[in-house]
C-alpha cells in the first residue's frame, strides 16, 4: 500500500476548475518534485493534503486512514490525526515573528505535549544544529535571512517528527544565492529517506533529488516519470514546451 | 504667598487623581471590553456580529459628551425605572468612557487582526494547534504588537477627554482650575492645569515607547 494514495481529486474556485482528475501514489522514502506553470493547481493539490484547502471530490489516503473518501471527509478528530502526519513547509516560511528561532521550533510540541520538555529541548537543540543554526536560537526571525528562516521552517515541521513533508515552493521566495542552503538541507532530508513532496520551480533540484517528477497543467497531471527519463526523453508536447521554456 | 499657591494647587492635584482614577477605571475595562467587541464582530454568529457593528458605529458616530449627558441626566428622566438609573456622577462618568472608549479599541484591534497574514494561522494549523491556542499564543502576541501605536494614540486621547467630566460636574482636574481662574481673577490656573495634563501625557508616551520597545521582537 502505497503511503499517500490521491485519487480523482476536483476542486474549484466559483467556476474556475483547479484540479480535474488527479490521481497518484506516493510511496515510503519517495522524493517526488512537482513542477508545472503557474495557477496549474500543483499548491493547490499540496495543500489539500493538509486540509488548507477543501477539495469537492475524490479521496486522499495518508497511511492507510481516508482523510476524504469520495468527496466525504473524516470526521475532525480523524482529520487532525490524519494531517499531523504531515509536516509543511511554506514558500513565505510563515515562521512566527514573536517568537525566538528555539521557541518558533518547541512550541507546538510543547502545547500539544507530543513528548516530554526536556526530550523537546533536546531535539530542538540536534536539529538547530543538523540545519547549521545553532547559534541563532535566540535570534528573532526579523533578525535573519530568508535562507536562514526557511531553515527554521524546516527544522520547526521536522520538530513534530512528520511521516511526510510537504514542501510547497520553498525557494520561491528566495534571492538566488539563498536557495542552495535551504536545497542543501532538503537533499541531506532526502538522503535520510524522508519521504517528501516538493512543489518546484528548480530544475536541478527536481532532477539530483527526486527519484519521480510529475508535471502538472491546467488542473491535470500530464505526465509522471522518473526524472532522467522525464529530462531527457518527455512524452508529452506540452511537458516539452514547458522544459523548453525552464530548460535553458 | 506659600499659601495662596498651597490653596490653588492642592485641590487641582486632588482633581488631578480623580482625572487619573477615571483613566486607570476607562482604560482597564474598556480595554478587555473593546477586544470582547471585536470578537463579535468577527463571528459567525451573524446576529451577535450585527449587534457589535451597530453597537461601535452608534458609539464612534455620537459625541462623547452627549453619551456622559446622557447617562448622568437623561436616564433617571426615563419613565418608570428611571428612579433606579440614577448613577453616582463618577460612576456614571466611568460607564460612559467605557462604554465609548471600547468601540474604538475594538476598532484598533480589529485593524490589528487584519494585519496578521493568513499564512500565520495555516503554520499554526498544519502544526496541530487548536484554535484557542492559535490564537491565544500566536495571534493575540502579534495583534498587541501591531495594534501598540493606536493604542498608545487613544490612551493620550483619553486622558485629555477626562476633562469633559466637566460637563457633569465630577470634581476633577479642570473643575478645580476653572473654579480658581473664576475666584481669584487670573489665568495661571489654567497654565498649571495644562502642566499637569501634560505631565500625565508624558508618562503615558513613556510607558507605551517603552512596551513598543519590549515588544519589538527583533
Amino acid at each position: 500500500m502505497a503511503l499517500i494514495e490521491i485519487s480523482s481529486l476536483k476542486k474549484s474556485f466559483g467556476e474556475l476548475q483547479v484540479l480535474k482528475q488527479i490521481t497518484f501514489d506516493i510511496e515510503k522514502k519517495d522524493v517526488v518534485a512537482v513542477i508545472g506553470p503557474s495557477g496549474s493547481g500543483k499548491s493547490t493539490m499540496l495543500r489539500s493534503l493538509v486540509h488548507l484547502e477543501e477539495i469537492n471530490g475524490g479521496s486522499i489516503r495518508v497511511d492507510g486512514d481516508y482523510l476524504v473518501q469520495e468527496g466525504n471527509y473524516a470526521k475532525p478528530q480523524d482529520i487532525k490525526k490524519i494531517t499531523a502526519k504531515m509536516g509543511m513547509v511554506f514558500q513565505h516560511f510563515n515562521l512566527f515573528p514573536h517568537l525566538t528561532v528555539q521557541q518558533n521550533l518547541e512550541i507546538a510540541p510543547g502545547l500539544l505535549k507530543t513528548e516530554a520538555p526536556d526530550a523537546i529541548a533536546r531535539r530542538s537543540e540536534d536539529l538547530l544544529q543538523k540545519i547549521g543554526l545553532a547559534d541563532k536560537a535566540k535570534a528573532y526571525p526579523a533578525n535573519l535571512s530568508g535562507g536562514q528562516k526557511q531553515r527554521v521552517a524546516i527544522a520547526r515541521a521536522l520538530m513534530m517528527n512528520p511521516q511526510i513533508l510537504l514542501f510547497d515552493e520553498p525557494t520561491s521566495a528566495l534571492d538566488p544565492e539563498l536557495t542552495g542552503e535551504v536545497l542543501k538541507v532538503m537533499k541531506d532530508l532526502a538522503e535520510e529517506h524522508m519521504t517528501m513532496i516538493v512543489v518546484t520551480h528548480e530544475m536541478g533540484f527536481a532532477r539530483e533529488v527526486a527519484n519521480k517528477v510529475v508535471f502538472m497543467d491546467g488542473g491535470d497531471i500530464i505526465e509522471a516519470n522518473h526524472p532522467e527519463e522525464f529530462f531527457t526523453n518527455p512524452q508529452n508536447e506540452r511537458t516539452k514546451a514547458f522544459l523548453q521554456k525552464n530548460l535553458k | 504667598m506659600v499659601d495662596y499657591w498651597q490653596t490653588m494647587i492642592l485641590p487641582m492635584l486632588e482633581g488631578a487623581k480623580m482625572t487619573v482614577l477615571l483613566f486607570i477605571i476607562a482604560i482597564l475595562v474598556s480595554i478587555p471590553f473593546g477586544f470582547l467587541l471585536t470578537l463579535a464582530v468577527k463571528s459567525r454568529i451573524k446576529p451577535l456580529s450585527w449587534l457589535a457593528h451597530t453597537y461601535i458605529y452608534v458609539m464612534r458616530g455620537t459625541p462623547l459628551l452627549l453619551q456622559l449627558l446622557l447617562i448622568c441626566f437623561g436616564l433617571p428622566m426615563i419613565p418608570v425605572i428611571g428612579e433606579y438609573l440614577v448613577l453616582d456622577r463618577f460612576v456614571a462618568a466611568c460607564l460612559g468612557f467605557i462604554l465609548n472608549y471600547a468601540a474604538y479599541f475594538a476598532e484598533i484591534f480589529r485593524g490589528g487582526l487584519l494585519a496578521i497574514d493568513k499564512g500565520q494561522y495555516e503554520a499554526a494549523q498544519v502544526l496541530g494547534l487548536t484554535k484557542w491556542q492559535t490564537t491565544t499564543r500566536i495571534i493575540l502576541p502579534q495583534m498587541f504588537r501591531v495594534a501598540l501605536p493606536a493604542l498608545s494614540n487613544e490612551s493620550v486621547t483619553l486622558i485629555k477627554d477626562t476633562a469633559l467630566l466637566y460637563a457633569v460636574a465630577v470634581p476633577e482636574l479642570l473643575h478645580f482650575a476653572q473654579t480658581a481662574v473664576n475666584r481669584d481673577f487670573t489665568i495661571v490656573p489654567y497654565f498649571i492645569a495644562g502642566a499637569i495634563y501634560l505631565v500625565m501625557t508624558l508618562m503615558l508616551t513613556v510607558v507605551f515607547k517603552w512596551l513598543e520597545k519590549r515588544f519589538k521582537f527583533e
